[in-house]
């Protein structure tokens, strides 16, 4: 299944890539080539020795929406300068103003780097100190298939990020599991809760110290400790892995155990839910209450009825090496 | 409401604190050397990261590309009459596509919401709702199943899609039972 989700996932980004980026290319979106007019003033007077001058730039909104048939506008004034060498004259908007489509997305294509939007620029008109110009920025074709390269990179940059920035949490609960481990706390743990647990979790030996992991893990993601919920389940599926018979495939408790964290009653809401939402939080402590319970019983249900499927169910290892030795 | 909240933050803010400090002194009562313990156990930390990187490269790099490539907003259009006859409000739509994929994304949705439809809106509660009651489903298999370096997930994804599914689907309607 993670096979072809995750290939799928590929192949959709570059399919639908390739369908904006043909759209664009046949709507013109960005109006390659073309000149957009503008006008300009300037403090003193324009002057053409003058390599870099400031100047503020004048768009009109409703010229804007015609020309790219777009629903926003930009403001009607922007700072910006003049930068003359013998190739012409270019105008750079000042950094990071604020754009609308399909401005923005010229911008971020054709001025990375700075963050400035910039075309070539010819005077039209000019008097001593206001003018009116037309302006052709660069041409911007492929935008989507530079944003699934970028994507792909920046995500892949992020995931290692990620990991390396767990490394400090999963020592520390590594090594606070150990202790409780030794002291036989996770046994203590293990045989206070396995009269309710042990039906979900029909493959884990009597007294074995994985379930003890996983109620904590379930524990620590129902009170919303999303940073002590992930060692622990990790070192619960560690613990599960000592009892796979084959390394490369989960076990049905290794599935019940996923199952039952994407779908964990939540006692407390995560800590970014509560950041973005401040105390309108409150209200809903009920009805993520009742979601997440329904949905525990559907994630438990689904992994058991899911395992006994004849596509998801596990080869028996022995069986299977002894037809082989035997043919 | 109030004071069920309060009770949960309060056992929420002490339960952290109240387990590191309570597992070296069982440790301690137990006769247990828990200096060289914890350092026994915790030399793994390292390893089980960068065994989790090639796990998490690969989930995160296509849904990386995937949100760039605005496959969202095709599949969004897609599902809008399918959804919409079942009752469920098309504003909803990506944060039920994005959910199971990453967790920044999701916020970053709710965040918008709220700045667009304001905190008392219906459809925030309806994506808060969502966020709280779901998880990173994609996230956690790689994380969980890269520690341990299994390959074959066999029906996690489905099981965990499905529980996702529900819990989506279930937020729009308890909210709408609670406040519509």
């Amino acid at each position: 299944m993670l096979n072809y989700v995750w290939a799928g996932l590929i192949i959709l980004s570059f399919v639908f890539g390739i369908a904006y980026d043909v759209r664009d290319l046949s709507k013109d979106t960005y109006r390659n080539g073309a000149a957009f007019d503008i006008s300009l003033s300037t403090e003193g007077a324009f002057d053409e020795a003058m390599r870099r001058q400031n100047v503020t730039v004048h768009v009109s909104p409703n010229y804007y929406k015609s020309v790219y048939s777009s629903l926003g506008a930009p403001d009607s004034v922007f700072t910006g300068v003049i930068i003359r060498s013998a190739d012409g004259i270019q105008l750079r908007f000042a950094e990071g103003a604020a754009l609308p489509e399909p401005w923005s997305t010229i911008r971020h294509e054709t001025s990375q780097r700075d963050n400035d939007m910039r075309g070539t620029m010819v005077f039209r008109d000019k008097t001593a100190n206001s003018a009116t110009a037309s302006v052709t920025f660069g041409a911007v074709r492929f935008v989507k298939m530079h944003a699934i390269a970028a994507g792909a990179i920046s995500m892949a940059e992020t995931a290692v990020s990620l990991a390396l920035g767990l490394i400090g949490v999963i020592a520390l609960w590594m090594g606070l599991l150990k202790i409780a481990e030794a002291s036989g706390l996770i046994h203590s743990v293990v045989r206070f809760t396995q009269p309710v647990f042990r039906p979900l979790f029909p493959e884990i030996p009597k007294d074995h110290p994985a379930l003890g992991l996983i109620v904590l893990n379930l524990t620590a993601n129902m009170l919303g400790l999303g940073n002590a919920a992930t060692p622990l389940g990790i070192k619960a599926m560690e613990e599960l892995q000592t009892l796979n018979p084959d390394p490369d495939t989960a076990t049905n408790s290794m599935v019940m155990l996923l199952a039952m964290n994407t779908a964990s009653v939540q006692l407390v809401p995560p800590v970014i839910l509560v950041a973005l939402m401040g105390l309108q939080i409150n209200e809903l402590i009920f009805a993520i209450l009742i979601v997440t319970s329904i949905s525990l019983v559907v994630a438990v249900t689904s992994a058991r009825l899911l395992s006994k499927l004849k596509r998801y169910r596990t080869a028996p290892v022995d069986s299977a090496s002894q037809s082989i030795s035997t043919s | 409401m109030e004071t069920t909240r309060t009770v949960f933050e309060i056992i929420s803010a002490f339960v952290l604190p109240a387990l590191i400090v309570g597992f070296p002194v069982y440790g301690l009562i137990k006769k247990v050397p828990v200096y060289e313990v914890f350092v026994d156990g915790a030399k793994d930390g390292f390893k089980v990261a960068v065994t989790i990187i090639p796990y998490l490269v690969a989930i995160l790099f296509a849904i990386g590309m995937f949100r760039a490539s605005g496959a969202m907003d095709f599949m969004v259009e897609g599902l809008r009459p399918i959804f919409s006859w079942f009752g469920v409000p098309p504003e909803v739509l990506p944060m039920m596509i994005i959910r199971p994929l990453t967790g920044s994304g999701s916020a970053a949705i709710v965040l918008d919401m709220i700045q667009q439809f304001g905190e008392d809106s219906i459809l925030v509660k309806m994506v808060a709702t969502m966020f709280g009651s779901t998880e990173t489903t994609f996230y956690v298999i790689a994380v969980y199943f890269g520690a341990v370096n299994v390959r074959k997930t066999r029906h996690a994804i489905p099981a965990g899609l499905i529980a996702d599914g529900v819990s989506l689907i279930l937020s729009v309607f308890v909210v709408r039972w609670l406040f519509g």
